[in-house]
């Protein structure tokens, strides 16, 4: 049970105990799992923590990314994948059980993410842009969005403002408070 | 003389290691240039230098009782000197975030121009200290909506602690993007300057494979020459480096009374 309770427990078809990401993330492409992969680092059960992090993917192809020591979602939780060997754990589910958690924008990652940022293989980046669906493709590249979004001052200024709340919130949160700009 | 800028960009994906490292060999025919991987939670900038089998890094002067000095994970290479980070989660538990602040304190009582890697996030302590040590921000774009949105939140982070924007660089630009339109309307929204236009590039990855900085490995490529002109563009601030570093050593956790 991950993600906030919201991913059921799926059934175990692959487990490894020496698992580099970017193979594991060929090997779900090449296999089309819809399910998850809870990546462990080596070590980590010894040491008695939780150093989890899971990804889920329909049809092999990479949705939500979730970290559950730092709390992190998406791109965030991506970090905690980077170099080193883990334990991998493959896991099946059918689609609609995974439903509830991929509606959770917050966790949602670009499908070529984790090949273009873990694994640094052009030729897993391609593969996977390939059998991700058209409308997750949409990297927002499109000129015509581009200067729509630009030409939106209100857009941005809503953007700028949230950002403001929330870095003077997190700077209470982590002591920086006396490190803010009073003008 | 001495200014430390953080390399921004909100997002994962736009190249800001590549761009770090580029922007520190140009800058170096001019400057005396420390690159530091502030990326402590995902560290990179090593591979891209040629560093994968540093014995001391960034993690280990983080940790207040490993007794490293900070000389000993200084590495000079491709005229720059090089501060890599670790990328084991056991060195990244056991470092302590703040003493960042005594490490870039202590590099930059010795050099011209301080570029600092910053993480591709904003939901930590340690992801977000580098744009608050920073006198300045450099943020790299890419010509989306996801990009540019994630570069004014970087950038916003960054003003509310007083640390402004030198400068956008548009990095990974592919031949169908026209980004000198999206550069004139971003300029509305960001500051400083437009550094330049960096074009996607085989040649990047091929350097990070071969374990060197572009500029190293492709000096002819067009993005090389794209970042030469970005960083002739930056302008570089006299500061008093003793000043600097007393701002940092004060910065972060206020002295008790």
């Amino acid at each position: 049970m991950v993600v906030d309770g919201h991913i059921p427990e799926g059934r175990l078809c692959r487990s490894r105990t020496d698992a580099d990401v970017g193979e594991t993330l060929a090997g779900v492409l090449d296999r089309g799992l819809t399910g998850y992969v809870v990546f462990e680092p080596q070590g980590s059960i010894l040491r008695g923590g939780d150093e989890r992090a899971v990804l889920t993917f329909e049809e092999g192809v990479p949705v939500l990314a979730y970290h559950a020591p730092t709390d992190a979602g998406g791109t965030d939780a991506l970090g905690a994948l980077s170099g080193g060997l883990f334990h991998a754990e493959s896991y099946e589910l059918p689609a609609d059980a995974l439903a509830d958690a991929h509606r959770v924008d917050a966790f949602e990652i670009p499908p070529t993410a984790p090949a273009d940022r873990l694994a640094d293989d052009d030729t897993l980046v391609k593969r996977t842009r390939e059998a991700a669906p058209d409308d997750r493709v949409d990297d927002g590249a499109d000129a015509g969005a581009v200067a729509e979004f630009l030409s939106d001052p209100d857009r941005i200024e809503a953007i700028r403002q949230e950002a403001r709340a929330e870095a003077e919130e997190r700077a209470a949160e982590w002591g920086l408070t006396d490190q803010l700009d009073d003008g | 003389m001495v200014e430390a800028f953080a390399v921004a960009s909100g997002k994962g994906g736009t190249g800001k290691t590549t761009s770090t490292l580029a922007l520190g060999m140009a800058l170096a025919d001019e400057y005396d240039v420390t690159v530091i991987d502030a990326d402590t939670g995902m560290a990179n900038l090593l591979f891209h230098a040629g560093l994968d089998d540093a014995d001391v890094t960034l993690h280990d002067l983080l940790v207040e009782s490993s007794g490293v000095d900070v000389d000993e994970a200084v590495y000079d290479r491709f005229g720059m000197s090089v501060v890599p980070c670790g990328t084991s989660l056991d060195g990244f538990a056991a470092a302590d975030p703040g003493r960042l602040r005594d490490v870039v304190a202590d590099l930059a009582a010795d050099t011209d121009v301080l570029l600092l890697d910053s993480p591709a996030a904003l939901g930590s302590k340690s992801a977000v200290l580098p744009v608050v040590l920073a006198d300045r921000i450099v943020v790299v774009l890419q010509p989306t909506v996801p990009s540019l949105s994630d570069g004014l939140k970087v950038q916003e982070y960054a003003r509310s602690y007083g640390t402004s924007t030198a400068g956008v660089l548009f990095n990974r630009v592919r031949p169908d993007e026209d980004v000198d339109a999206v550069a004139d309307r971003a300029a509305r929204y960001f500051g400083g300057t437009t550094l330049g236009s960096v074009p996607e590039s085989d040649a990047v990855r091929a350097a990070r494979r071969a374990g060197e900085p572009l500029l190293a490995h492709a000096p002819e490529d067009p993005a090389a020459d794209a970042f030469h002109e970005a960083a002739a563009t930056l302008d570089v601030r006299s500061g008093d480096a003793a000043g600097v570093a007393d701002r940092f050593r004060s910065a972060v956790v206020p002295d008790r009374p």
